[in-house]
């Protein structure tokens, strides 16, 4: 690998998205200071402090909700994936927010603790066999680490140094870090005196978090169905099943030996496949072997070259190889073994639009 | 409260044993595993949480990386 690290890797597209992130956190926090106190039983009046410390949980709250939404709605709807080009640094705000908050709680309730503030947070209730009165704070104090550990391994690095496996399952203890927060709030804040605005914010985050993450477990549900519909229906037609597209480098060829012994060479090049036989009209060179160049291949052996698309050698050469179907289901790559006349046209299979 | 303490004394020690990891796998480790580290020095203070964080992880894949960079074609 030559690419070399860098310590935030920035563009125009994510220098926006940063920005819109911040100057929208920022208007949040100010509407909420700002206008929540109108809200409040007037007979209990809240001070600045916890104010702030309740405009920033919940806006950490909010930020996770939107962050676990993001995935779901890009698999659903196209459009949203700009959301997802740069969750990693709404991710690291959220974590940031949330320690806020967590600050403002340990300089309001226990700063002035005779004993260490951090030992004073979790000894000041450890009623934990009990929902109502139930210590809350271990949930906060849990997803806070949790945040705190998926922003700090969010790096490039992180993902080459513990593997996609490894990483990717580090990175799914956000869902955990969803249910403390859930918890954390509903045997926290919302058991005091009733406030309907946060309850319907808590109700309505979960509802959107299950609700989208259960339409795209079905709908991708449905479509690996319709693509093992499609596949065996085309099996029954006389397809053969060449592999997976990931099998195949870049301007690289895989080739598949069909039953009869033709040998059939399906190339990958300019995000298209193409199939074509695997013997150069010249002297039978192996073609897969060439390399790929312009949409052309060349024979290894002497330099023949043939267009991938329809077998043809570029003019005034006159040679033809034959040329064969191919479809892409899901990321299976199928091969009508039936040959195609020397020099038929084929349409390549564009990838990125399999069945 | 001695089980608050106790929990409290465990992270400190825990940050600590972080924090010599994170040295060493600064200085050494990370050259001699990551290829794309060589030469660049700017992203590595960013790599000091977390390495602190999950410190056992980092010295299992070190631990791993060593073992099969010598198997690599």
């Amino acid at each position: 690998m030559s690419v070399q690290y860098t310590p935030v890797l920035w563009n125009r597209n994510k220098l926006v998205y940063d920005a819109v992130l911040l100057i929208a956190v920022a208007l949040y926090l100010y509407v909420f200071i700002r206008y929540a106190p109108a809200f409040e039983d007037v007979t209990k009046p809240i001070d600045g402090a916890t104010l702030r410390m309740r405009a920033f949980g919940s806006c950490a709250f909010l930020m996770l909700t939107v962050i676990l939404c993001i995935g779901p709605l890009a698999r659903l709807d196209r459009r949203f994936l700009p959301l997802l080009y740069n969750r990693r640094h709404f991710g690291v705000l959220t974590a940031g927010i949330a320690a806020v908050h967590a600050n403002y709680v340990l300089g309001w309730y226990y700063n002035f603790s005779p004993t260490d503030k951090y030992v004073a947070l979790l000894s000041s209730n450890t009623s934990y066999g009990q929902i109502l009165g139930f210590p809350f704070e271990a949930l906060g104090i849990g997803a806070l680490l949790i945040l705190f550990v998926l922003a700090a391994t969010s790096h490039d690095f992180w993902l080459s140094f513990l593997g996609a496996p490894l990483w990717k399952a580090l990175h799914m203890s956000i869902y955990i870090a969803y249910a403390f927060v859930v918890l954390h709030v509903a045997l926290g804040a919302l058991q005091g005196p009733g406030d309907p605005i946060l309850t319907s914010l808590v109700t309505a985050s979960v509802v959107l978090v299950c609700g989208l993450h259960f339409a795209t477990g079905r709908m991708e549900a449905a479509r690996e169905r319709g693509e093992a519909t499609a596949k065996a229906s085309l099996q029954n037609a006389g397809w053969v099943v060449a592999g997976e597209v990931d099998e195949i480098d870049e301007d690289c060829a895989k080739v598949v030996t069909l039953d009869d012994d033709e040998r059939v060479a399906i190339f990958k090049y300019d995000g298209k496949l193409s199939a074509i036989t695997n013997a150069c009209a010249h002297q039978n060179g192996p073609l897969g072997e060439g390399k790929v160049l312009w949409g052309c291949i060349t024979c290894p052996w002497h330099g023949y070259q043939y267009n991938l698309a329809d077998g043809r050698a570029p003019e005034p050469f006159t040679e033809k190889i034959s040329t064969y179907r191919l479809k892409l289901i899901g990321s299976t790559v199928l091969l009508d073994p039936k040959a195609l006349p020397p020099g038929t046209h084929v349409e390549p299979v564009r990838l990125g639009e399999g069945a | 409260m001695q089980t608050a303490e106790f929990l409290i004394e465990l992270g400190r020690y825990y940050l600590y044993a972080g924090g010599i990891v994170t040295a060493l796998f600064l200085v050494i480790g990370i050259d001699r595993i990551e290829p794309s580290a060589n030469g660049s020095y700017a992203f590595r203070p960013l790599l000091i949480p977390g390495i602190c964080l999950i410190w056992p992880l980092v010295l299992y894949r070190w631990a791993v990386l060593e073992r099969t960079k010598g198997h690599k074609p």
